[in-house]
């Protein structure tokens, strides 16, 4: 007999008031094994050993709990992901709080580090098994049935989406890579979802120019009174200072990571303008946060020369965002598309970049890492009617774009 | 514990996420080991195996003395775990201080910190009385049986060991920093002007500059 998916085998169970048999679905909230999961707290930021102990228990909690779950058949499992609430909090806080690789680095002890590891591990497990949707021949659930379940149980949105990349993506992309696709393809709704953050994101943006007491040029609204005071980050208290790097430097790993796992994502992005709102951001933030850098009179040196280098890796991964979205939506499709039909996409290029023009300092940056005439040069091979004047008025562009910074490192260098 | 992170910012505006309001979950550790009472009764190794183990490995005239401790283990469980909780109970807390202390000669550290883990504070004579009568029933084992009776309780951890993905390669590698060129020295690239105290030539080298 062939084996029915999870979603509509009928168990049958006694009832425990009258004893009588019935059938319940696999899937149901009976079914659910009474299990109380508690909330994931980060490491504490020192080695207080009360602290430490506290830590320790709570992760060990969730550590033997993730095994159990883990243990579970096929189908008290799903009951247990779908049906615990305390469960999928857990998962949910641990995205959350767990501490990236580049957060400021804490002294741990040995032990507390082999807790965190173990975590991180089953924590990752569980969300592979999540995504997972045939386990084996015998147990799997109709793919159109798990897409739903994904999303109407909240078992992925898109903050979980970004944080699973940014947390397990550089040791386990593959899979990584296999999970997300996964569940974009079964439940399309993600997309519709991530089109709906993405104007949060360039809030996100926004934010962080307005705490720099700089003006974002898109948003429409009056500058408020109060917020008329700071006129540059000069004027920002080192702490403030620190978290806007911070917020910048997260906030542009992370979107990374995304991308970098989910190239796919690429043209939801672009749908709201993405390239040029991000490179208006850059060239606003970039260069002013640098020169405060650069003049703060920092007490400790290794500060200063720890939040430079946030900012300078921040720097470098807008740039690659950048990249990997120009790649996605021109550049592979131009690759892949026959000569005929490669036309949107140029025109897409062309476009995209004739909107930068003004953006001096992102477009030397991004060239620097990724030479634009290359890409030109691709154009030029794989269309055979391209517009020479955008062309060379986009190269041109790029290449003001170096003569500015030439002129300003000359008096150094140049000649007497 | 608030670092500013972008996923931070997307659960707290955005709306297409459920909002995770973690207040007044502030007591899930108690709760939890209030639970964990309860949860104890499930565990696969009963009491009564661990007897019929223990009588099987022993001489017929050992059995006496051997029930005697065996009685102490499940009273000092009695008084551990709470009378309220009924025999079933008390017999898997038993089973629990049978498992910490079958390779252990004392109350140690850590076991104090598990007993408490699971069943909050508790009398520490009865630890040491469960302890004790733990020691005497292995004292009576031989190396062999020593070693079928650690099995026994390994067998039942194993069950883990065959969960979802244990055979998956998993990394623990993150993503990091990248490596950058270093903060240029007084926000000059490689320039190495001599630096001067004297403000007002200082300034006028400025205007210099600027002018020139």
């Amino acid at each position: 007999m062939p084996a029915l998916p999870l979603d509509e085998l009928q168990i049958p169970i006694k009832d425990p008031a009258t004893g009588k048999l019935r059938t319940l679905p696999a899937l149901h909230p009976d079914k659910k094994t009474e299990r109380y999961f508690v909330l994931y707290k980060p490491p504490p930021k020192a080695c207080i050993p009360a602290l430490v102990e506290e830590y320790l228990e709570r992760a060990q909690f969730i550590a033997d709990d993730l095994d159990w779950l883990l243990a579970l058949p096929y189908d008290k499992f799903w009951c247990q992901v779908i049906f615990d609430d305390t469960l999928q909090k857990c998962l949910d806080s641990y995205l959350c709080f767990a501490p990236r690789r580049f957060d400021e680095l804490v002294d741990a002890s040995p032990a507390l580090l082999r807790m965190q590891e173990r975590l991180h591990r089953c924590i990752f497990l569980t969300f592979l098994r999540i995504s997972t949707h045939k386990e084996s021949k015998d147990h799997f659930i109709t793919p159109s049935v798990f897409g739903e379940i994904l999303y109407d149980n909240f078992l992925f949105d898109i903050p979980k989406l970004l944080d699973l990349c940014v947390l397990f993506g550089k040791g386990n992309s593959a899979l990584l890579r296999k999970m997300i696709e996964n569940i974009f393809t079964q439940q399309p709704n993600y997309y519709s979802d991530l089109d709906e953050t993405v104007p949060t994101i360039l809030q996100v943006f926004s934010n962080i120019l307005s705490k720099c007491g700089l003006q974002d040029g898109s948003s429409a609204e009056p500058q408020k009174l109060e917020e008329k005071g700071r006129v540059s980050p000069c004027g920002m208290a080192l702490q403030e200072l620190k978290d806007v790097v911070f917020y910048l430097c997260d906030t542009s790993t992370t979107l990374w990571a995304f991308l970098d796992i989910f190239p796919q994502a690429s043209q939801t992005f672009q749908k709201h303008d993405f390239l040029s709102r991000l490179a208006s951001f850059y060239e606003l933030v970039i260069p002013e946060l640098e020169s405060v850098i650069k003049k703060w009179t920092f007490e400790e040196s290794s500060l200063q020369a720890d939040v430079w280098r946030r900012l300078s890796h921040a720097r470098k991964k807008l740039v690659e965002i950048s990249h990997i979205i120009v790649n996605q939506t021109c550049l592979q499709p131009i690759l892949e598309n026959s000569s005929d039909n490669i036309q949107p996409f140029v025109e897409e290029f062309l476009q995209v970049f004739t909107s930068l023009v003004q953006e001096k300092r992102f477009l030397r940056d991004y060239d620097e890492l990724f030479p634009v005439e290359d890409d030109v040069s691709l154009l030029q091979q794989a269309s055979s009617s391209l517009d020479e004047t955008r062309t060379s008025y986009i190269l041109s562009a790029i290449e003001a774009a170096w003569e500015g910074a030439r002129r300003r490192k000359a008096p150094v260098v140049g000649p007497a | 514990m608030a670092l500013p992170r972008l996923t931070g910012a997307l659960r707290s505006f955005s709306n297409v996420t459920k909002q995770s309001d973690y207040n007044g979950e502030s007591d899930d550790l108690m709760k939890k080991k209030s639970k964990l009472r309860e949860y104890a009764l499930h565990f696969d190794l009963t009491w009564k195996k661990i007897i019929e183990f223990v009588l099987h490995n022993v001489d017929k005239k050992e059995e006496a003395g051997i029930n005697g401790d065996l009685k102490d283990i499940l009273q000092a469980a009695r008084q551990i775990v709470g009378a309220e909780y009924g025999q079933d109970a008390v017999e898997s807390g038993a089973v629990f201080l049978f498992k910490i202390f079958h390779v252990k000669e004392c109350v140690g550290q850590d076991e104090t910190k598990a007993i408490k883990q699971m069943f909050g504070p508790f009398p520490p004579s009865s630890a040491t009385a469960a302890c004790d009568a733990t020691c005497r029933i292995t004292s009576r084992f031989t190396e062999e049986q020593l070693a079928d009776l650690v099995r026994m309780f390994e067998v039942k951890n194993g069950d883990t060991a065959r969960g979802f993905g244990k055979n998956i390669i998993f990394s623990l590698d993150m993503y990091d920093l990248d490596r950058s060129e270093e903060l240029p020295v007084n926000g000059e690239n490689g320039t190495h002007k001599p630096i001067s105290l004297d403000y007002c030539r200082f300034q006028n080298n400025h205007l210099a500059t600027y002018q020139g």
